[in-house]
């Protein structure tokens, strides 16, 4: 067969077998350009590369452009939520906390909200035979505010931080099993190895802006943050007052290039509906996050823009497989099928959601495979269902928080469920009552029969595949327990390749819908609103916000 | 016997310590109960319980709450309010910065409320079974029944968003002069004078009715005194009693009870800091804001109680029993 595209050749011959298998995925049209990018950029290939083989190959397809056009100077109001605390990269784990490191912090790889991963403080990784160790180079010239230079030695320490269970760290969670402190190594000023508990083929993401406490610090960092905040990013802090706001000002060394915007500042709000009518009375620029509950005024209105990105957050429904009632799958299944799952994101999300298959492998994540069919409501199928596990209903308490849209959706349910006899009754409790200890035996999230729980985006779907649903999950509200799952799962996480990947997932979406212990009936976009004439707002639906190219004009 | 004022004085003192600190006792006894712990809560449902674990020793709060609850009392006798878990940072510029501008918009609110609604009442009682009695009363009522947050969202859609006569957002910036200040204050005001102003004014008529009636005004007029001296020195001083009380009750919930509308006109005050001190489990932080509270409320009712013994009028000698 001829050779469609010769102009690649040489470049093909210089690159490794995985490398060759994804452009030949490319080539033959096994994957999307977005696919291509992203796992290229996975596997280390350079930006001017990757942009070369796509432009040869799908010269339609462009690469984000990274040019500042709007007008230079001006500042960027912002609306943001409160900061849980103090604002420690070891600690902080909401999204008001994240925001502001992230204002001056960056690192290593950036996860672009098409989950393509960008370099950042790296300029290339790569793994090694297996996907056991990942390597990665470190970009030269770059200067943390306060004026040293950043090297490896910052690096190893950023990361050791992170990994140690004795530092409070909230990565902790994210690198267990995956990173143990101690294994990462310093090959040289700008080269660093990590090498990890077991082949990991997603292993950057973990690195990247996905782990949002992974900004580069300096490796003398003592835990002061708020007096220093000392990172490599855009801006550097002019102001910080707690549960008041913060503002930043233009860092003329990035190493980036120019920054636009002279200023930046950050209003604190306790919730969103003063936030919408702040950007309404024009005092505010931007929101850096909203939810259509509470802000369907914005969507319509034309003097606003709402930057929407796909996302996969999403809220999972979860049903004991080991007691009764949900402990046969055909109820479990029965319950997913009398969802009308379309109806209830245009109830719940005007539409701006995608819909979910029960499984974590929401669509936004090139490695779900579509080719499995989407569950859809049906009653006959469910009362069917009811009839051969022997059950004519029952009565069921599904527990949940007092969040955004949960309690609509609990309502939703309960609605649906009554379909088939299903008489669910609902007890909708404040986040903190919920979670309570957040271990098993002293958690209604963990303990209860039925319970509903919030997940926020992950840029791929590794932990949600583990955490909650693996048999030794320290999330597993469903306590489900199947080898089968858990070994595809481990066998999906270790792989590198995105049409093994897909293959994988094929199975573990398959076997989850036979035994559906979580429903997973949507994943929501995630929405910024802009006044309109604000331009280069760049946000990412991990909760980040990047404004160095952002005019207010 | 009757006390003289200093010994009334520290007897006052004295309860209003012992409130606070059975006050002290209740809050730690209550935040026992919330879920969950402050690492917890700081880092989040979904952080490894090693990182809590570590995270509630770095902060000392993983030690028995008898020993913390002690070792807070120890730093509160030593003038040390505590350090917020939360913040990781001394309680006290919190709670003064938090009091402070809650104070202040209170100071705004009462500005406006109590000329507006003392005239309102006082006018409705001389003007007893007219139109402008029956529409005083009325609105009152009706002002009195509508919620914090329709008001406020209400005034911030007229003035913020459609006419933009007033800033949305009650936070200045650093270095706003005084007018700037008023400026911001105005509108989280308004929906404080309109849950107020049905309140005072029903009481400022009620006592000026009472005092209307009363034999030293009819005595007063038989004396030939003019109308508005009688109003202004015989009624008014005597109608105002109760409606002193009634102020000063109401204060507490002024500078503390505002949750709704610091959300909504973003506002850093003492009510909010003391939610979120609850739901962060941040024990030196709540104990400081509510005990604030309570401090700033025994000093205001004593203050209005002094008020009240010093305008009310001495009894005449031989009178009485």
């Amino acid at each position: 067969m001829r050779n469609p595209f010769p102009l690649i050749d040489p470049v093909r011959r210089r690159q490794g077998p995985r490398e060759n298998q994804l452009i030949g995925e490319f080539i033959a049209g096994q994957i999307g350009r977005r696919g291509f990018l992203r796992r290229g950029s996975a596997l280390g290939l350079g930006w001017p590369l990757l942009a070369a083989i796509a432009g040869a190959i799908d010269p339609l397809g462009t690469l984000p452009a990274r040019a500042a056009t709007g007008k230079a100077g001006t500042t960027i109001r912002v609306g943001s939520p409160m900061p849980a605390g103090a604002i420690d990269p070891v600690t902080v784990g909401d999204a008001g906390g994240l925001l502001m490191l992230q204002q001056v912090g960056e690192f290593l790889v950036f996860d672009q909200p098409n989950l393509r991963l960008a370099p950042m403080l790296a300029t290339a990784w790569k793994p090694n035979h297996d996907g056991s160790v990942w390597t990665f180079t470190l970009r030269k010239g770059v200067t943390f505010h306060s004026g040293g230079m950043m090297t490896a030695k910052d690096v190893v320490a950023t990361i050791e931080r992170l990994a140690d269970p004795r530092n409070a760290s909230n990565a902790l969670s994210v690198f267990k099993g995956v990173l143990s402190p101690g294994n990462i190594e310093k090959i040289d000023d700008y080269t660093v190895a990590f090498h990890l508990d077991a082949p990991h083929g997603n292993f950057p993401y973990y690195l990247s802006s996905d782990n949002y406490n992974a900004i580069i610090l300096p490796a003398d960092y003592k835990g002061d943050f708020e007096k220093t905040w000392d990172g490599t990013g855009p801006f550097q802090i002019e102001k910080y007052t707690s549960k008041v706001g913060a503002s930043f000002i233009a860092n003329a060394n990035w190493w980036g290039g120019r920054v636009l915007p002279a200023r930046t500042e950050f209003s604190f709000f306790a919730g969103q509906q003063p936030q919408v009518l702040a950007l309404e009375g024009g005092d505010l620029d931007v929101i850096s996050q909203i939810v259509v509950q509470g802000a369907e005024g914005l969507l319509t209105d034309r003097r606003m823009s709402i930057i929407r990105l796909e996302a996969a957050i999403h809220r999972q429904v979860h049903m004991r497989c080991d007691i009764p009632p949900f402990n046969d799958q055909r109820v479990r299944r029965a319950l997913a099928l009398t969802l009308d799952r379309p109806a209830i994101i245009q109830g719940l999300f005007r539409g701006l959601a995608d819909l979910g298959n029960d499984s974590p492998f929401a669509p936004v994540y090139p490695s779900a495979n579509r080719d499995v069919p989407q569950r859809r409501k049906n009653i006959a199928e469910a009362k069917a269902l009811m009839q051969a596990a022997g059950s004519r209903g029952f009565p069921v308490t599904l527990t949940t928080e007092h969040l955004l849209e949960m309690p609509d959706y609990a309502v939703l349910i309960q609605n649906a469920a009554r379909e088939i006899g299903i008489d669910v009754r609902l007890k909708v409790e404040p986040p903190a009552a919920y979670y309570g200890s957040a271990a098993f035996g002293k958690s209604d999230w963990l303990d209860s029969p039925f319970g509903m729980t919030d997940y926020g985006h992950r840029g791929v779907p590794d932990v949600l595949l583990t955490a909650p649903l693996t048999t030794h999950g320290t999330w597993n509200a469903a306590h489900f327990r199947n080898p089968e799952y858990d070994r595809l799962v481990a066998e999906f996480v270790a792989e590198v390749a995105l049409d093994s990947q897909r293959r994988i997932a094929a199975r573990i979406e398959q076997l989850l819908l036979t035994e559906t212990p979580i429903i997973f009936a949507y994943f929501y976009d995630y929405l910024t609103a802009t006044r309109k004439g604000v331009t280069g707002v760049a946000p990412t639906a991990n909760g980040e916000l990047y404004l160095q190219s952002a005019s207010a004009g | 016997m009757q006390d003289g004022p200093a010994a009334w004085l520290a007897r006052r003192i004295s309860f209003g310590l012992l409130t606070l600190f059975l006050l002290s006792v209740v809050v730690f006894a209550g935040g026992q109960l919330l879920p969950g712990d402050v690492g917890r809560a700081i880092l989040g449902p979904l952080a490894d319980p090693r990182a809590v674990a570590a995270l509630d020793r770095q902060l000392g709060a993983d030690r028995p709450a008898v020993m913390q609850y002690l070792d807070w009392v120890l730093g509160i006798l030593h003038g040390n309010l505590g350090q917020s878990l939360e913040f990781r940072a001394p309680v006290s510029p919190f709670i003064l910065g938090a009091l402070a501008h809650s104070l202040r918009l209170a100071a705004v609110a009462l500005v406006m409320v109590v000329p507006l609604s003392i005239g309102a009442g006082v006018l409705a009682a001389l003007r007893r079974g007219t139109l402008i009695d029956r529409v005083i009363s009325l609105a009152g009522l009706s002002l009195t029944v509508i919620p914090e947050f329709v008001t406020s969202i209400l005034v911030i859609l007229l003035f913020g968003v459609w006419l933009r006569w007033l800033p949305i957002s009650a936070t200045w910036r650093a270095g706003t002069g005084l007018l700037g200040q008023l400026d911001h204050l105005i509108l989280p005001a308004i929906p404080l004078v309109v849950v107020l102003f049905g309140y005072i004014a029903r009481m400022a008529r009620a006592g000026t009715v009472e005092a209307l009636e009363a034999d030293y005004t009819r005595t007063a007029i038989l004396k030939g005194l003019s109308g508005a001296v009688v109003i202004r020195r015989h009624v008014l001083r005597n109608a105002l009693l109760p409606t002193i009380t009634v102020i000063a009750a109401q204060t507490s919930y002024l500078v503390g009870g505002l949750v709704v509308v610091e959300s909504l006109f973003r506002y850093q005050g003492i009510g909010s800091l003391i939610l979120a001190a609850a739901h962060a489990r941040d024990f030196p932080m709540l104990e400081a804001g509510v005990l604030s509270v309570g401090a700033m409320t025994i000093a205001v009712t004593l203050l209005a109680d002094a008020l009240t013994a010093f305008l009310t009028p001495a009894p005449v000698p031989g009178e009485g029993g």
